[in-house]
């Protein structure tokens, strides 16, 4: 569940913040931005790494920034 | 402080408020641990490990929006910020490698030495910090 949370909040937070540096460039949205998915990143690799259960690669798909949430779910599905 | 742009207020109040809501539980559930674990009180036990567990991971909150409120205010190279990003660091490993892991093994009924000693590090690392956020030694912004 809190995987799952994570995840998405990684991936759409960076959506944002690449459709924000190609179209509108508000300073608040990066500001923001940053921090959201600096966390969500953060908490997917923490919980990812420490999944039981789970092998060094399904571990490693973790790290990759934005979609490495959802990769894992994926496997773990 | 002059003329702070919102976006960097909002990013303060986001870290100390993360700070309060995550490290304060974390303080007290591990302090608590030790004593719990002597009395081997098991379903206080589980409670107070889950809250240092779950905490911890909301804890990561803090530091990266003290990052993010430090590089808005272009602080980012001062002496008692860099200070205090090596303690947190020193706090942080403490905390995932061997407070969390000695609380698994109390959990799992074998003994744990010096548990109580290293949580008392890990608090006084992080209050050092906090003292660091609010005096800041050598900062020309103002206290």
């Amino acid at each position: 569940m809190t995987v799952r949370t994570a995840s998405w909040a990684e991936f759409v937070s960076l959506a944002v913040l690449l459709l924000n540096l190609a179209i509108v460039h508000l300073d608040a949205v990066t500001s923001l931005g940053g921090p959201v998915h600096g966390c969500a990143y953060l908490i997917v690799v923490i919980l990812t790494l420490r999944h039981p259960g789970l092998s060094t690669g399904t571990r490693m798909l973790g790290l990759i920034p934005g979609a490495g949430g959802l990769l894992v779910l994926r496997r773990l599905s | 402080m002059p003329s702070v742009p919102r976006v960097t207020k909002l990013l303060l109040s986001l870290h100390v408020l993360a700070a309060i809501v995550a490290i304060g539980p974390v303080t007290v559930a591990a302090s608590m641990f030790p004593a719990v674990a002597r009395r081997s009180d098991r379903s206080w036990l589980t409670l107070l490990h889950r809250i240092c567990r779950v905490y911890s991971l909301v804890g990561v909150a803090v530091p990266v929006f003290g990052l993010a409120t430090a590089s808005s205010l272009g602080v980012l190279g001062d002496t008692w910020l860099i200070t205090s990003i090596v303690l947190t660091v020193a706090a942080a490993l403490i905390l995932a490698l061997v407070i969390l892991p000695g609380q698994e093994k109390a959990l799992a009924g074998q003994p744990v030495t010096r548990l109580g000693m290293v949580t008392g590090i890990f608090n006084l690392l992080w209050a050092t910090v906090t003292v660091l956020m609010i005096v800041r030694p050598g900062s020309t912004t103002g206290a």
